[in-house]
C-alpha cells in the first residue's frame, strides 16, 4: 500500500539472460581487479547457489581467474573475460537480430 | 536463348556454381557463429551454427561426394550422398527451428557437447526415421513434407518475432529467408508431384534456396560488424 492507502504497483525486475548475468559479473571483476569473492556476489546480484554456479562455470572456461594470496581468494579477468566484455555489444545484437 | 533454356543446357556447371556459393556461405557463417559461440556459449548461438554446420555438409555430399562416386563408377554408392543430403538437411532444419525455440524447451547451461547432448540426438534419430521411411517406401515425401513443416513453424516464429519487435530491420530479413525457404520446399514438392520434375520450376527453387542463404550470410555479417 502507498503512503495515502493507494495500491502501489510493484515493478517486477526483468530476468535476466545468462550473457546478461556473465557480463554483469565480468564487469565488476573487471571494475575491482582482485575483487574478493563476497564482493562479487554482491556486485552479481544472485542468489549463492546460482553465484557458485556461474563462477564455478566461468573459471572451468577460463573467462575468470581465482588467486590466492595469503590464504584469501580473488578474482581477476582473464584475457578471454576482457574479450567477452569487448564483443558483449556484438553477442547481445546477434542474439537478437535472429530471435536466438 | 532465354535464361531458363541456358541454365538448362549448361546445368552440371550451374550446379557445380551453386554448390560452391552455398558451401562456402555455410563455411563463412560456421566460421563467424562459431567465434561467437566460444565467447558465449550461447546455446542459440550454438544451434544456428550447427544448422549451418549441417547445411554445408549436406551440400558437399550431394554434389561433391556425387561427384566423386560418379567419376570412380562408384555408382550404388551414389545412393550414399543422396541420403547423407537428406539426412543433413532435415538435421539443419531442425537445428534452426530450435535455434528459435530452445529457451522455452531448456534451461540455459554452457557446458554441453554441440553435437552429442540429447537434444541433437533426438533430432538424429527423428532424422534417421525420416531418411529410413524415404528410402523403405521409395519416396522423398516424408523429406519435402518434415521440411515444409520445419520452415511453416520457424516462419511462423519469426512473423511473432517481428510483430514484437517492429523495429528490428535484420528480423524482417530473418522472417524473409524463413518464407523463402519455405517457398522453396513447396516449388520442390510440386514439382516432384505435379510437375515431373520440370527443369524451369527447379531451376527457381535453386534461385530461391540461393536468396535464402544471401539473405542469412547478408544479416549474419551485418549482426557480427564491429562498431
Amino acid at each position: 500500500m502507498g503512503l495515502f492507502g493507494q495500491p502501489r504497483l510493484i515493478k517486477m525486475a526483468k530476468k535476466r539472460e545468462r550473457l546478461e548475468v556473465i557480463r554483469d559479473i565480468l564487469k565488476a571483476t573487471k571494475e575491482k581487479r582482485n575483487i574478493k569473492p563476497t564482493r562479487l556476489l554482491y556486485a552479481s546480484n544472485l542468489s549463492p547457489q546460482m553465484f557458485k554456479e556461474y563462477v564455478d562455470e566461468l573459471v572451468e572456461k577460463k573467462f575468470i581467474n581465482i588467486d590466492v594470496v595469503s590464504d584469501k581468494k580473488t578474482f581477476s579477468l582473464t584475457k578471454k573475460g576482457f574479450e567477452f566484455l569487448n564483443e558483449y555489444k556484438v553477442l547481445e545484437r546477434f542474439v537478437e537480430s535472429f530471435g536466438l | 536463348m532465354d535464361v531458363y533454356s541456358f541454365v538448362i543446357a549448361n546445368k552440371e556447371l550451374f550446379k557445380v556454381i551453386y554448390a560452391i556459393i552455398v558451401i562456402s556461405i555455410s563455411v563463412v557463417i560456421v566460421l563467424k557463429t562459431h567465434r561467437l559461440f566460444k565467447l558465449s556459449l550461447h546455446n542459440g548461438i550454438r544451434y544456428f551454427r550447427n544448422a549451418f554446420f549441417f547445411f554445408g555438409l549436406g551440400f558437399v555430399s550431394r554434389y561433391f561426394l556425387k561427384f566423386i562416386f560418379d567419376i570412380g563408377a562408384l555408382f550404388p554408392y551414389a545412393q550414399i550422398s543422396t541420403v547423407l543430403f537428406d539426412f543433413f538437411l532435415i538435421m539443419a532444419g531442425f537445428s534452426l527451428l530450435y535455434s528459435l525455440i530452445w529457451k522455452k524447451l531448456e534451461a540455459e547451461s554452457m557446458t554441453r557437447s554441440s553435437l552429442f547432448n540429447p537434444r541433437m540426438l533426438i533430432f538424429s534419430l527423428m532424422t534417421i526415421i525420416i531418411v529410413i521411411l524415404g528410402l523403405v517406401w521409395h519416396t522423398s515425401y516424408l523429406f519435402y513434407f518434415s521440411q515444409i513443416v520445419i520452415f511453416l513453424i520457424a516462419s511462423l516464429i519469426a512473423l511473432a518475432n517481428v510483430i514484437k519487435r517492429k523495429s528490428a530491420k535484420l528480423q524482417r530479413w530473418y522472417l524473409t529467408a524463413m518464407i523463402l525457404a519455405l517457398i522453396a520446399w513447396v516449388l520442390n514438392t510440386l514439382a516432384e508431384i505435379f510437375y515431373q520434375f520440370n527443369q524451369a520450376m527447379l531451376i527457381n527453387t535453386y534461385a530461391t534456396n540461393m536468396i535464402f542463404f544471401l539473405i542469412f550470410l547478408y544479416g549474419v555479417i551485418r549482426a557480427t560488424k564491429v562498431n
